[in-house]
């Protein structure tokens, strides 16, 4: 079975590699004649009853002619890349590329193509999605969809260059869809050159390797009253998620009776020339836990992309001046991210984000350990689950035994439902809610 | 890239010629044209696009079903193609017929891009896939849309290219001017136009030695390719002389490989023979039957009117019909065809339904039907009467049919001793050699040393004689012989037994070869089968068997379609029409219930536009375009309130503002307070703005 697989693979593998090299070695108006020429190849085999073999061969001396005229392209450049920090899932990208023209003779009707990093997977990471979809979609069953290429980064669109002039210099917006979140490499660009008839090109490579950290999809959330109250935060905002004890400053008042000595206020008396001591108050603010939960076969899950997304929505969203947010989840260690009231700000939360990836050698117990851990020092708890099974009705029924304020949000993929949730959801509508790849952002707007 | 000016209008011009539709053409190009001078355009909304679509691929369905179901003479009217003299392959016409037709049945869908008011066709309206998406999604962003026109060039020129290759170079030089003409806006701005000219001019010359170079291949191929045919397929009969395997040793092995399909037609019977050639001459010491001078002449067998039918005795009429599928593995030299001897039940009368592309049948007087033509050839065999076209019995002076080889006649004179039927009539005599052989005779399929000729016995004297076992080749021949010798003339028959049941018919394989005897009955002036092979030889045959004979099976069964493709003997038509029940099904289940769909989606779509944006359903807006009407219409994006500020300046509504102003708070309110109006507010506005509207209606204009 596996030998049928590499060969599937392979079969992959070589055909999306012509496939990507015709798209790049041929024009549009390219393609529309290769079309044309299998199509002739196709139909005209009988040349007694139909003449359409003459248009194959007319068609064949096109292609042949403008491949070779593709080879002619003696010219040198330099390009720069403005590229931006961070781009988002499922949002173009625009940037600037600006190219130099380092011979003395001018270059016009150039087309500039990215290069980015080969997409396709290794056998094994394949293998795991071809294997996660036939668990997923049953043969033959026309009515189910099939997930696209989740090994697909970002489409990018060829860019016109406008003339250069000898040894001049031109910039070109470049427009690029991102995909899928995380590391987005660039490892050059290339121009094109059309052949005379205008259907093949002339690629020159030039190296220009960058990255850009691609952030997660986020959808739109209302304005939601997260679920907890406010809770005494041990030693402030400054000290609240680290260690050691301290009392927040609040303000000067007169000695009374019985205060410490240690809280007077020398400087005060000596302006005011009776005892004044400094007053403290303890903190007290709103903390929540956004918990994602990273426990999944499948690498390039589809459902961990939702879960991400939904993560990352309530990043953004949640942070306020007044409350604290911490990232809960599980990758190669146990990790937990807080930020708020000055502590971190939500684009580091999404940069954590864009590079969570499902951890298949570790069992859910591993996160509800964390949470349990973290839980006192929350006013509530956002779930984000991947499914719903026993561990996590456990560790839900936990976490409200405790009396921890619950959102639990469990990501279904298209078309399917929980089993076993139906007495969690009667019991409470508003704190088990199942967000259908699809539907989410629907879903997620009916929070309050 | 947008296709050039009347480019669409010169190719369907171009195909219209082509096709004998000129006029047609013509009138299709000028209406796809025309909205480069009508500024009118339609507004038509993707649903539209695809009911349209739906109607073409409509159409396409019913001309393909017009064209299957016409025969194969070809329908009368548009159907029929004024330049098709020929109509030699059903199959071929009927496809050309289809595509030929595919520039007027697209033509409402292109037409309808050229009249909208949208310059492209929005994707989900062809691809189901793309529409199934979208739905699934409720993905609301406009669609993507394509331009069809470059399709539907190359869709017109195309099948301007669907027809009979005559040799004319017209197809050749247009389609060379309208794909210059195409890709003209696609050249590189880089080369002047000289470069683009010479490039062109080149890839024409090259595109011309190509076409030359592929039809003269083409002949040689074909040539070579029924050449080849004719050796790889299996040992092909020979008219002239049927070489033995006695006196060989070693053991037969013929193929399981199967040459022949028949099928009786409308409850015949099935024949027991099928008969290829029957000689007259035994040379001994090459253990060869040969025909002979006389009766090896094949003449002419003239065709019915229309061809497809072929009269080999006139005067007879057979009821019984067999459907006969067989390969003609020779070739003829001098019609550079095909060519073999076709195998016949014994009296057969009449060749039905013999395709078009069978250039000629011939007969002589043995009995042996010649076919030249195409590869394969499936016709149907009218037989079941006494009476056969082999001639009578050799009356020159040779008596072929009566001949005896000297060195045989000794074993045979004591076979006849032994078998004590001197003074015995035809009838017993007959009766006698068929008991003889079948009691003292076994088959085998072995030839071992005793066999071999010795120096005073011939490998049939020996069988006779000493080894009495054999063969259908040593039965077949010590019949005939024997028969000569007692008097009877007997003639030597080849071809195949029909045995092996398959489906609604019957398989011959290679092994199924048979060799018989042909006596003549003297009493009825025919000729009969009489076969003394015993007729254990089938199940011995069977025996050997292999395994692995349903991969050979399934192998020929490959074998065979392809060489009713190659030959154009297919009922390929009959499978498309099959084929276009589910297509037709579930067209008609995405026109009627993903309507019903769609319908659904859409509520469910208002209901979630409703959610996203609360308050749209105001009563307010009612107000607000009344307002509008007298003459203070809101600007975009100008705030409700400074509008109304504008529109209440008018001194008539004074009155009315501070209602209107009441009103337009609680309209905020329901529009934009996250809590929303309840419900007593909700009505509140209902009823507020309804006395307002009548109050506007009694202050008037």
């Amino acid at each position: 079975m596996k030998l049928l697989y590499k060969l599937i693979y392979w079969n992959y593998h070589a055909t999306s590699g012509v496939w990507y090299w015709a798209r790049r070695r041929f024009t549009l108006a390219g393609m529309c004649v290769a079309g044309g020429f299998v199509l002739a190849g196709a139909t005209g085999i009988d040349i007694e009853n139909t003449v359409i073999y003459q248009s194959f061969t007319l068609l064949l001396a096109l292609l042949l002619l403008a491949f070779a005229g593709s080879f002619f392209f003696r010219a040198k450049f330099s390009v720069t890349r403005l590229l931006p920090r961070f781009g988002t899932a499922g949002q173009p990208l625009s940037y600037r590329i600006s190219v130099k023209n380092l011979t003395a003779k001018p270059q016009i009707g150039l087309t500039l193509l990215e290069e980015l990093a080969d997409p396709r997977p290794a056998f094994d990471d394949w293998l795991a999605f071809q294997l996660a979809e036939s668990r997923r979609v049953r043969p033959f069953r026309v009515s189910q969809r099939r997930r696209k290429n989740p090994f697909r980064i970002a489409n990018v669109k060829n860019a016109e260059i406008p003339s250069l002039p000898p040894r001049g210099e031109v910039e070109t917006n470049v427009e690029l869809l991102p995909l899928r979140r995380g590391i987005l490499h660039l490892t050059g660009v290339s121009l094109a050159q059309p052949d005379p008839l205008g259907l093949c090109r002339a690629l020159q490579k030039i190296s220009a390797p960058q990255t850009v950290l691609i952030l997660p999809k986020r959808y739109p959330l209302p304005p939601i009253a997260l679920p907890g109250a406010l809770r005494y935060q041990e030693g402030g905002v400054a000290l609240a998620a680290n260690v050691g004890r301290s009392e927040e400053f609040v303000a000067l008042r007169d000695y009374r009776h019985g205060d410490p000595l240690r809280n007077i206020h020398w400087r005060s008396w000596a302006k005011t020339g009776k005892p004044i001591v400094k007053e403290f108050e303890d903190e007290f603010f709103v903390r929540h836990a956004l918990v994602l939960d990273t426990f999944d076969d499948e690498p390039n899950s589809e459902i961990l992309e939702e879960a991400v997304s939904v993560a990352a929505s309530f990043a953004c969203t949640v942070l306020t001046q007044e409350s604290l947010l911490d990232l809960l989840f599980v990758g190669n260690h146990s990790y937990c991210f807080t930020v708020g009231r000055g502590l971190g700000h939500a684009d580091q939360m999404l940069e954590i984000l864009a590079s969570v990836k499902n951890c298949a050698d570790k069992n859910f117990e591993m996160l509800e350990q964390l949470v349990l851990n973290h839980v006192s020092l929350v006013s509530g708890c956002i779930c984000v689950l991947q499914r719903w099974d026993e561990p996590r009705r456990k560790f839900v029924e936990k976490l409200k035994v405790l009396g921890v304020p619950l959102l639990v949000l469990i990501i279904v993929p298209p078309g399917g439902g929980i089993s076993g949730a139906g007495g969690e959801l009667v019991d409470a509508p508003g704190t088990i809610r199942v967000l259908e790849i699809g539907k989410i952002a629907e879903e997620l707007v009916k929070l309050k | 890239m947008k296709i050039p000016p009347f480019l669409l209008l010169a190719t369907l011009a171009f195909w219209g010629w082509q096709s004998g539709l000129l006029w047609i053409g013509v009138a299709l190009g000028v209406v796809i044209e025309s909205p480069r001078f009508i500024k009118a355009r339609f507004d038509l909304a993707d649903e539209d696009f695809r009911r349209i679509w739906n109607l073409c691929v409509v159409l396409t369905l019913a001309v393909a079903a017009i064209v299957f179901t016409t025969n194969d003479e070809g329908g009368g009217g548009l159907i029929s193609n004024p330049t098709v003299n020929n109509a030699s392959n059903a199959t071929v016409h009927t496809a050309t017929t289809l595509l030929r037709w595919l520039p007027m049945t697209l033509f409402l869908f292109v037409a309808a891009q050229k009249f909208s008011e949208r310059g492209g066709i929005p994707l989900s309206a062809i691809s189901l896939t793309f529409r199934r998406r979208r739905h699934k999604t409720g993905d609301a962003a406009p669609e993507r849309e394509v331009d069809i026109s470059y399709p539907y060039f190359m869709a017109c020129l195309f099948a301007a290219g669907f027809h009979p290759n005559q040799g004319a170079p017209t197809y050749f030089w247009g389609q060379c001017i309208l794909l210059a003409w195409a890709i003209w806006p696609a050249r590189s701005r880089r080369s002047g136009i000289f470069i683009w000219l010479a490039a062109l001019t080149l890839a024409v010359a090259i595109g011309y030695g190509g076409t030359r170079s592929i039809g003269l291949l083409a002949q040689v191929s074909q040539g070579f390719d029924a050449r080849l045919l004719s050796w790889m397929l299996q040992p092909k009969t020979d008219s002239k002389q049927s070489m033995t395997s006695m006196g060989r040793i070693g053991r037969l092995k013929l193929s399981p490989r199967i040459v022949i399909r028949l099928e009786p037609i409308n409850g015949s019977p099935a024949p027991a023979y099928l008969r290829e050639a029957t000689y007259h001459s035994y040379h001994s010491p090459s253990q060869t039957w040969q025909s002979g001078a006389a009766g090896n002449e094949f003449v002419d067998v003239p065709a019915e009117a229309g061809g497809l039918n072929w009269n080999l005795l006139p005067s007879v009429t057979n009821h019984s019909v067999a459907r006969i599928a067989c390969y003609l593995n020779g070739w003829s030299a001098d019609l550079k065809v095909p060519e073999g001897l076709l195998p016949l039940p014994t009296g057969s009368s009449r060749l039905e339904n013999v395709p078009l592309n069978i250039v000629a049948i011939k007969m002589n007087h043995t009995g042996a039907v010649m076919a030249s033509g195409p590869g394969l050839v499936i016709f149907n065999a009218r037989f079941g009467g006494d009476a056969t076209f082999d001639s009578p019995p050799d009356a020159s002076t040779n008596l072929w049919d009566l001949s005896v080889p000297t060195n045989e006649a000794a074993a045979l004179d004591k076979v006849i001793l032994e078998m004590k039927i001197s003074g015995t009539n035809e009838e017993q005599k007959f009766q006698a050699v068929q008991n003889f052989f079948a009691d003292k005779f076994t088959y085998s399929t072995w030839q071992g040393s005793d066999k071999l000729a010795t120096i005073n016995a011939t490998p049939l004297a020996r069988f006779l004689l000493s080894s009495r076992s054999g063969h259908c080749e040593y039965f077949a021949t010590a019949t005939v012989l024997l028969l000569r010798e007692l008097g009877i003339p007997a003639r030597y028959a080849v071809g195949y037994s029909v045995h092996e049941a398959s489906g609604q018919g019957y398989v011959v394989r290679g092994r199924d070869a048979h060799a018989w005897c042909l006596a003549w009955n003297s009493r009825k002036k025919i000729w009969e089968d009489f076969d003394t092979t015993p007729s254990s030889w089938i199940a011995t045959e069977e025996q050997r068997a292999s395994m692995w004979q349903w991969v050979s099976d399934g192998w020929s069964w490959l074998r065979f379609q392809f060489a009713k493709f190659r030959w154009g003997q297919t009922h390929l038509r009959q499978y498309v029409l099959w084929g276009m029940v589910p297509v037709l099904t579930a067209l008609l289940f995405q026109i009627i219930f993903r309507r019903r769909k769609r319908k659904t989606a859409a509520g469910n779509k208002n209901s979630v536009e409703k959610f996203f944006w609360p308050g749209l359903d105001s009563e307010f807006y009612r107000l607000e375009k009344m307002l509008a009407a007298r003459g203070v219409p809101r600007q975009p994006s100008e705030p409700l309130a400074d509008w109304l500020e504008h529109a209440l300046a008018e001194p008539a509504l004074a009155q009315l503002r501070a209602p209107l102003q009441e009103l337009l708070r609680l309209h905020y309110r329901h529009r934009f307070d996250p809590n929303g109006l309840d419900e007593a507010g909700r009505k509140l506005l209902a009823q507020k703005v309804r006395e307002c509207l009548e109050s506007l209606t009694r202050l008037g204009s």
